[in-house]
């Protein structure tokens, strides 16, 4: 009988890691996106409209195609090109970045209910299969949590790394924070403000489209109107936790996703903890940082970019 | 090489934010038409429908009223936060919180007499969304904390804080189970003035140019502006600039609470997650279009509340009710364009060609 109720406490406990590495997945894509688009000195409030948009066409794209990756790929082109609506507002035509991004959060929730109506209750499915990594998936309790993920995992961790290389280690990468940092310093070296602002938000919506098609063609794996459930305010906070770096956003989105993942979980390990506070951690965790990181300002340089938030316009410099 | 670039007009095109409005009301309806169309949905029939279920009887131009009410007083909270050029995002929280002070104020003296029921579930939930809000604003002005972030964060707190009541604390026990927060007090509800209008139309008005009277013409109004406008000028005028923060996020957060309690008595019967409604984020863009003006303010969120109402009648033919979100948050994305069309011009340029 002691060996019954371990083998069902270990379940427990490989469900909650597996669903914490599928969360913490889907909040890191969008959170690097708003991580890319903010260290160019955009913030984009419209993370979690863009989510909702990636996540209805994905999972149209995929149940019309029969393919998963196509309707990761339809996800990301329509993410990207909704956050064009923003880096044209935002960045080309310098209107405040709060409004217009509000807005987007406003036009995406719209647009995916409206477009996603027909695909409500659609019974078809055309969900991505774990990818088991050959010996290392057979390790017990890592195996499972770790190697045996959806190929959207591995492939976050890829453009992971690849974001932090290109922002760290490219003049690319240089020339984009530097937008952020002070945008008159890096048009007079030759950057071109608009342009990579421009790029970064579309970059940023591109991955937030890709969270949200991931959300519905393998998380949930459906469509419904509310699916993205504020999931796109979390990948806000999530770049402040992670102090605007990739590799604390990574960090941050494990803490994150495993708050999200222990909510639903909390019953089978006889806590009798209400799952709704724990939903509230997040949300104050990132308050407690932005609150440390605005103390410890006082001495060191802020790790936010200097230009967040403001618009620019060359003949106004 | 040519390239286009924006360029500022010698004098700005006359009209203004009216016209840049209208415009954004005008790019909005074009957009939802062809969206309308691609999904084979009735482009004349949907818009008549909206306009008949907002503005076409004195019964739907009530109800149109009633929906004004919290997009007119976020607006205004939104409006009031921006004279100090901060940003208050959390008004959706505010609302939230404002109504659970509320529903305390009722669940703790159910048997008061309606009219000072009232009274007293209003100064509460005012009094619940400027606490919601005070803590952004003395982070702000103690330690240079972003509001927008943390007013942000708050509204996702307040949200749960109310499922967390439905199903534990105030769970109605008559809910059949049903996780529902007990109704509010029958006799705290709001009368009607006209049609279906209630009072809060009337309250709200009042608190409208209350605050219009206050900014132009009170002491500390007009050291609200200067602060706004120069925050040296006012240092050296001995104006407190931390405690205008403060005082400046408390006041919003108690319109938008304010708010929230207006709904609990007017349009609500009891507490729900739901109550807010997604005010909070229209009733920024409500500001924005607004440009921070309380007269302008008022005209928006009847706009903007005709375009919920109607959206919500649209169903019964067949259309989606997103329609409604789609064309407001097109008319502030128009208005921008219009708004940077009438200040600057799009020119064709020649690109130096440097060796």
């Amino acid at each position: 009988m002691i060996f019954a109720e371990l083998t069902i406490s270990e379940t427990a406990i490989i469900g909650l890691f597996v669903a914490t590495i599928q969360f913490a997945t889907l909040l890191f894509l969008a959170g690097l996106g708003e991580t890319i688009s903010e260290r160019a000195g955009v913030l984009n409030l419209g993370v979690e409209g863009m989510m909702a948009i990636g996540a209805v066409f994905g999972f149209i794209g995929a149940v019309e195609s029969g393919s998963p990756w196509i309707g990761l790929l339809v996800g990301m082109i329509a993410g990207g090109l909704i956050a064009l609506l923003h880096a044209t507002a935002a960045v080309a035509l310098g209107a405040d970045q709060v409004v217009s991004g509000l807005a987007l959060t406003m036009l995406g929730l719209g647009l995916a209910d409206f477009i996603g109506d027909d695909y409500t209750s659609d019974p078809r499915r055309a969900l991505f299969a774990e990818v088991d990594i050959p010996g290392l998936s057979d390790i017990r309790f890592i195996g499972d949590v770790l190697f045996s993920a959806s190929p959207v995992t591995y492939l976050a961790i890829v453009f992971g790394i690849a974001a932090w290389f290109v922002l760290n280690r490219t003049s690319i990468g240089l020339g984009l924070r530097a937008v952020g940092q002070s945008a008159s310093t890096a048009d007079a070296a030759g950057h071109s403000v608009v342009g990579m602002r421009m790029g970064a938000v579309v970059v940023g919506g591109a991955l937030a489209g890709m969270s949200g098609a991931y959300l519905s063609t393998f998380v949930v794996g459906a469509w419904s109107v509310g699916v993205t459930a504020g999931r796109g305010w979390i990948a806000v906070a999530l770049v402040i936790f992670g102090a605007w770096r990739p590799g604390r956003v990574a960090a941050g989105a494990l803490l994150f996703g495993f708050t999200l993942a222990l909510q639903s979980r909390l019953q089978p390990f006889g806590v009798s903890f209400s799952p709704i506070l724990v939903s509230m951690l997040p949300y104050l965790l990132t308050v407690a940082v932005l609150i440390v990181i605005s103390i410890r300002a006082r001495n060191q340089p802020s790790p936010s970019p200097a230009g967040l938030g403001i618009a620019y316009r060359r003949e106004e410099r | 090489m040519k390239r286009l670039v924006l360029a500022r007009r010698e004098h700005p095109t006359r009209g203004g934010q009216p016209v840049a409005f209208l415009f954004g009301l005008v790019f909005a309806l074009i957009g939802g038409a062809l969206l309308l169309t691609i999904s084979g949905d009735p482009v004349f029939d949907t818009y008549e429908r909206m306009w008949d279920r907002s503005f076409g009887s004195f019964d739907t131009i009530s109800a149109t009223f009633n929906r004004a009410v919290p997009l007119a007083l976020v607006g205004l909270a939104v409006s009031i936060a921006a004279t100090m050029g901060l940003w208050n995002i959390g008004a959706e929280g505010q609302i939230l919180f404002g109504a659970t002070a509320a529903t305390f104020v009722g669940r703790l003296f159910p048997d008061l007499p309606g009219p000072i029921l009232i009274i007293a579930m209003l100064l509460a939930a005012a009094l619940g969304g400027a606490l919601w809000a005070f803590g952004p604003g003395l982070a702000r002005a103690e330690i240079g904390v972003s509001e927008i972030i943390t007013t942000l964060m708050l509204n996702e707190v307040a949200l749960r804080l109310i499922i967390y009541l439905q199903t534990t604390k105030w769970k109605d026990p008559d809910g059949f189970g049903f996780p529902q927060i007990t109704a509010r007090p029958e006799q705290a509800k709001l009368g009607a003035i006209w049609e279906r209008a209630h009072l809060g139309v009337l309250i709200a008005l009042a608190v409208i140019a209350a605050f219009a009277w206050f900014m132009n013409r009170s002491v500390w109004g007009y050291e609200l502006k200067i602060a706004g406008s120069s925050p040296k000028t006012a240092t050296y005028a001995g104006i407190s600039m931390r405690r205008k923060v403060i005082g400046v996020m408390a006041l919003s957060g108690a319109v938008a609470g304010f708010a929230g309690g207006i709904e609990l008595s007017g349009s609500a019967v009891r507490l729900s997650e739901n109550i807010s409604n997604g005010f909070g984020f229209a009733g920024i863009i409500v500001a924005a279009l607004a440009l921070m003006r309380p007269s302008g303010v008022a005209v928006v969120a009847l706009a903007f509340s005709a375009l919920q109402v109607g959206g919500l009648s649209i169903q019964t033919l067949g259309v989606s009710s997103a329609v409604s979100t789609i064309l407001q948050a097109l008319i502030l994305f128009g208005a921008i364009g219009a708004a940077v069309l009438s200040t600057y011009q799009i020119r064709l340029i020649e690109r130096k060609v440097t060796a």
